[in-house]
């Protein structure tokens, strides 16, 4: 069979071979992949380097990624136009590894306190992780559909990964089925512009109506098309759903109540992150010809979810409920940045920043979450936290940071992003969405810093009576690596606030 | 290391000594009080370093801009600024040092030390400030750590509201000094020292007089002038390391030196103004120790009084004054140099009543002292230095120092330099009256018999202190340190010097001899035994401005207070915010409501929202 080959042959393979393109995704798969026989092979009792095992790897793929961030060949198609790579991407590839180095950290803190097995839930954090990557990248209907159902299930599974717990099944089933409406939307809207642009009676049609350079040639040669905006419309539902926008908001309290706090912030971040990435490609790109349809339906979207997601918020008395209303908040500031790329630029480097900054408070808040709860990982109320900064300065610091750099706070990070956001839409002449935004912030800082205050103000406690036990469950100590990853969050989180530096003038500039 | 590293070094070592104690050694007073005075040791010897070898810089960098407006951070290191560095650092030191004995058994001495660091910090930002601007963040810290370090004692009723008087009655000083910024920014562009002393357009009659006088309200109230000379005596409640270094020696200080800064903005009119201030404050202060029993009142009192001093000589010195047929500006001379003997003798003087304290276990009435002389040698004899060289007994610092400006006032005004005459004969009359009454004579209290001499580390700044309080005023100290100031600083020549000399040798002899001679070591005020009449009528003077102040506070400004916060309290918080808060609020349990929990009512409620989303697009609504 070898003898078959000729050069040629061989030389045509070579020269077709796009692998390389994608290797941080088949990394992350094969690393995948390792956990499950290293499973096998290894004795039960050497199981808990595991998950060392999947941050180091993963850690060592970061640094290639980091290393080697602009290869050559950037802003092109691959594999006939399925991916296309470009520095957003390379963006996202390595934003979506730092969450899934995180949720893996914090998984091994939250996984501790269940009896439950541990290697498939790295196994699926990185599978999801290289399905994001692909997402991110995706320049076809037919690959962002597979990868955003390899995310979706994967998720399923991770949501209700505390299958002891009935909150955190029916989580699951929750989200199960508000996704598999929102794919069926999504896929409906997908066939929707494929049928449209495949007919022939119309100019500019097209048999590659699925890539996303053909669909907007054929969408620029046909403006006000009926069943190009059903289409438009209900992709656009279907991406909401993910970002977690109002009136597609309704799932999130419930499942990131149910979810264990680890996959909780998976979804917080890297799915919103990924929602986003997709957003941006789709109307920056594909849709980009319908901008007078997509900006007023993301405006108001934006309006909605921002002052839905804070007042919603206002009442919560439970921590993952109430970071979940918060993130519905903060996708509506992040949308406003998506409405403001469509005629500056200059936002879509402030979306990308708005993004790092949401990831390093969230995963400080959710590593402080994660260690203050018990071993009911549903039942976070605000409560829990009272003596915080008494008993533990340092968790107390760490979320002071995390939850002030969300509400923007100067000089935090959190601050600079909303600020890089609301400056792009004053250029872009945005005024009614900065005005609806700053009332946003104004409200949200009311729960931020209730939550602030609950660690660090004492309220008054009646006294534990003769054998009652106190309902407030232990809190974890922190472990130095747990400890050390905090602080760096924390730490870049007030750095990033003060200074943005080279970082920040790579993505502002473009 | 280059001179602008070196001045970054002295201004930032404090800052982290500050932040590392606030953040980590609260609890470790130990350390953080070598922590502390290391740093101090540290920052006087680069600071000594930088002052010797003669390069003097500018150096700048931005720091924020507002659109054609910048605030830039820099340094202004010119001779001026050296004396005032030499002062800083090297007194500091040297009270920190003292500290670790005086402190050495409280409860909370990281948070004192790490005051006096942050403090260091501060005082120094106003010494190397190239912009007004700057000066006045720095001046602001200033005031907090005078602040924190006058309440100290917290837990002291009279502690904390004497803290709180002190930075409420400098933040009305402050506002004028803003507005003074301020005006100085609209008229000439720059707030920069070296460019304003580039710019010789005045701005017209009025603005070339305000200036000047608004930024003098500044000085008005860090260097405690009349009228706002109410919150030093009080600030006295601090611990006596403290009233050393920030009462006495540097922070009310500040003043003067930001006077000498803008000596370029001046003009005649308000240098009458501010030389009147001064004058009338040297005598007023004089009048009012003379009546006071804490021993460190009567140094306070002191203090005002040879501020009082400074800023009458420097409004006395304005460029008009020749040396040679050269116009020289010999007020800022004559104020430098006053405010550099001022320093040494001050802080001794400050310090040898600290040790007096401690040794008589926290008993502060000079009543109640006497006979200390045996028992505490050393601080007898360093005091006895101190004492020489405020009084002015000639070849101590105080006597050069106050000569030039008796000789400035002499040229220019005869009704200041009579003023100020009668002003030293006073000064001699308190200093002796403290002096004999606290060492000499029968031992009048437990406490007092049973008094110690303290340790080396209180002893030691003593007697470094003593050393420079009497040879500071010689030009071989002095020149070396301040290289053109010292220039700056008149001499007199023939006829003037003969009668500078006679007059500040008989205004000494008969203050000093007086005292002497009219006070008996006894449990009473001789005075207030003898003239009764005399006696109150000082006591009313130094309680006038406390009255008249606190009636307006407590009358006025309370009933004013009281009914704008009746009107806040109903319309603002109570309609207005609280009615807000009340509907989002509202809003926020309907959004918590539409979070059921059922799986039925999300579907709809999905599938709603995409008919509306539809609706929408499609241009229904």
């Amino acid at each position: 069979m070898f003898a078959a080959m000729t050069p040629e042959l061989l030389q045509a393979a070579a020269a077709s071979n796009q692998w390389g393109a994608i290797f941080p995704e088949l990394a992350l798969g094969c690393l995948a992949l390792l956990l499950l026989v290293l499973e096998i092979l290894l004795p039960k009792s050497a199981h808990a380097r595991i998950p060392v095992v999947a941050i180091l790897g993963q850690l060592v793929l970061l640094a290639v990624l980091l290393w080697n961030f602009a290869p050559t060949g950037l802003e092109r198609d691959t594999f006939n136009g399925l991916l296309h790579h470009s520095r957003d991407g390379q963006f996202m590839r390595a934003f979506f590894l730092v969450s899934s180095i995180l949720v893996c950290l914090l998984g091994t803190v939250a996984l501790a306190k269940q009896k439950l097995p541990r290697v498939e839930f790295y196994h699926l954090v990185l599978v999801v992780t290289a399905a994001m990557m692909l997402l991110a990248q995706s320049n076809h209907f037919v690959l962002l559909f597979v990868a955003l159902e390899t995310v979706t299930v994967g998720f399923y599974i991770l949501v209700s990964y505390f299958r002891a717990s009935p909150l955190s099944l029916e989580a699951g089933l929750k989200y199960l089925i508000m996704g598999a409406l929102s794919s069926a939307l999504l896929l409906f809207g997908i066939v929707l512009l494929y049928g449209v642009a495949g007919n022939p009676a119309l100019p500019g049609h097209t048999a590659e109506a699925m890539n996303f350079n053909a669909l907007n040639a054929f969408l620029a040669a046909n403006p006000d098309n009926f069943l190009a905006k059903a289409g438009i419309v209900l992709v656009l539902a279907g991406v909401a759903f993910k970002i977690g926008a109002f009136p597609f908001q309704i799932w999130i309290p419930d499942v990131y109540q149910g979810a264990p706090t680890p996959v909780t912030a998976f979804l917080a971040v890297a799915s919103k992150a990924a929602g986003f990435a997709v957003l941006l490609v789709l109307t920056l790109r594909a849709f980009a010809p319908y901008a007078t349809l997509t900006v007023p339906i993301l405006s108001v979207l934006a309006a909605a979810t921002i002052l839905f997601g804070n007042i919603a918020a206002l009442t919560q008395h439970n921590v993952k409920r109430l970071i979940g209303l918060s993130g519905v908040s903060h996708a509506g500031f992040l949308l406003i940045g998506v409405v403001a790329a469509v005629s500056t630029p200059l936002a879509l480097g402030a979306v990308y920043f708005y993004l790092a900054a949401y990831l390093l408070a969230t995963f400080a808040v959710f590593g402080v979450m994660t260690h203050v709860a018990g071993a009911n990982d549903a039942e976070q109320e605000l409560d829990h936290y009272a003596g915080l900064a008494r008993d533990n300065p340092f968790l107390a610091a760490v979320l002071a940071v995390g939850l002030g750099s969300l509400a923007g706070i100067p000089p935090l990070a959190g601050f600079m992003g909303k600020l890089f956001v609301f400056i792009a839409a004053f250029k872009a002449g945005l005024y009614p969405l900065l005005t609806v935004a700053i009332v946003g912030v104004v409200i949200s800082i009311y729960y931020y810093f209730g939550w602030i205050k609950a660690a660090f103000f004492e309220a008054w406690r009646a006294p534990l009576q003769e054998g009652e036990i106190d309902d407030r469950p232990a809190r974890t100590p922190v472990a130095w690596p747990a400890g050390v990853t905090l602080g760096l969050l924390a730490l870049c989180t007030v750095l990033l606030g003060f200074y943005q530096g080279s970082f920040g003038e790579w993505l502002l500039t473009r | 290391m280059t001179p602008v590293t070196q001045a970054l070094l002295v201004l930032l070592l404090p800052l982290v000594s500050a932040a590392v104690i606030a953040l980590f050694l609260r609890r470790q007073g130990g350390i953080a009080t070598l922590v502390s005075v290391s740093v101090a040791a540290a920052l006087a010897a680069v600071s000594l370093n930088l002052i010797l070898g003669g390069e003097r810089f500018t150096a700048s960098m931005e720091w924020l801009r507002f659109g054609n407006f910048a605030v830039s951070l820099g340094f202004k290191f010119d001779d001026l600024a050296a004396v005032m560095l030499f002062v800083v650092s090297f007194v500091g030191f040297f009270i920190h040092l003292f500290s670790t004995g005086y402190m050495r058994e409280d409860a909370a001495r990281g948070r004192y030390f790490g005051g006096l660091s942050i403090f260091m910090f501060a005082m120094l930002g106003i010494v190397f400030a190239d912009n007004l601007f700057m000066m006045f963040i720095f001046w602001e810290l200033v005031g907090f750590s005078s602040y924190l370090l006058i309440g100290h004692w917290h837990e002291r009723q009279s502690a904390s509201d004497a803290a709180k008087k002190a930075f409420i009655v400098n933040r009305v000083g402050d506002f004028g000094f803003l507005l003074g910024i301020l005006m100085c920014y609209w008229v000439h562009g720059t707030v920069n020292l070296t460019e304003l002393g580039a710019t010789h357009d005045g701005g017209g009659i009025i603005y070339s007089r305000l200036i000047p006088l608004l930024l003098f309200c500044g000085a008005i109230g860090k260097s405690a002038m009349m009228p706002l000379q109410v919150w030093l005596p009080d600030a006295m409640e601090g611990p006596t390391p403290v009233s050393a270094l920030i009462h006495a020696a540097t922070m009310v200080a500040a003043g003067i030196y930001m006077l000498c800064r803008i000596e370029v903005l001046m003009v005649p009119d308000a240098l009458q103004v501010i030389m009147w201030v001064g004058t009338t404050t040297a005598l007023y202060a004089a009048l009012c120790a003379i009546v006071q029993r804490d021993i460190k009142k009567v140094l306070a009192y002191s203090t005002l009084s040879q501020l009082g001093y400074m800023v009458a000589a420097f409004g006395l010195g304005s460029s008009s004054f020749e040396l040679n047929g050269v116009a020289i500006a010999a007020g800022v001379g004559a104020a430098m140099f006053h405010l550099t003997t001022h320093a040494f003798f001050k802080a001794l003087l400050f310090l040898g009543s600290g040790s007096v304290i401690h040794g008589c276990q926290h008993e502060q009435d000079i009543f109640k002292m006497g006979g200390l002389k045996s028992k505490m040698p050393l601080t007898f004899w360093t005091f006895t230095i101190g004492v020489a060289a405020i009084i002015g007994m000639p070849g101590f610092a105080g006597f050069f120092s106050k000569d030039a400006i008796l000789l400035l006032a002499l040229q220019k005004n005869p009704a200041v330099f009579a003023i100020l005459a009668l002003t030293a004969v006073l000064t001699a009359f308190y200093m002796v009256r403290m002096w004999k009454l606290v060492f000499f004579g029968a031992t009048r209290s437990e406490h007092a018999a049973h008094a110690h001499e303290s340790g080396f580390s209180m002893t030691l700044p003593l007697i470094v202190l003593a050393v420079l309080s009497a040879v500071g005023g010689y030009s071989g100290i002095f020149g070396r340190i301040a290289g053109s100031v010292a220039y700056l600083v008149p001499h007199a020549e023939g006829a003037d010097h003969t009668t500078i000399l006679i007059v500040s040798l008989a205004v000494m002899i008969v203050g000093a001899g007086s005292a002497w001679w009219f006070y008996k070591s006894d449990a009473t005020d001789t005075l207030e035994a003898k003239s009764r009449g005399l006696f109150r009528g000082l006591t009313v003077l130094k309680e006038s401005f406390d009255v008249l102040y606190d009636y307006y506070v407590a009358k006025v400004q309370q009933r004013f207070a009281m009914l704008l916060n009746f009107l806040e309290q109903i319309f603002l918080a109570g309609l207005i915010i609280r009615g807000c808060a009340g509907l989002v609020g509202l809003m926020g349990l309907g959004g918590r409501a539409l979070h059921v929990g059922s799986l039925h009512a999300y579907v709809y409620w999905f599938l709603f929202g995409l008919v509306l989303l539809w609706a929408y697009a499609a241009g229904v609504f």
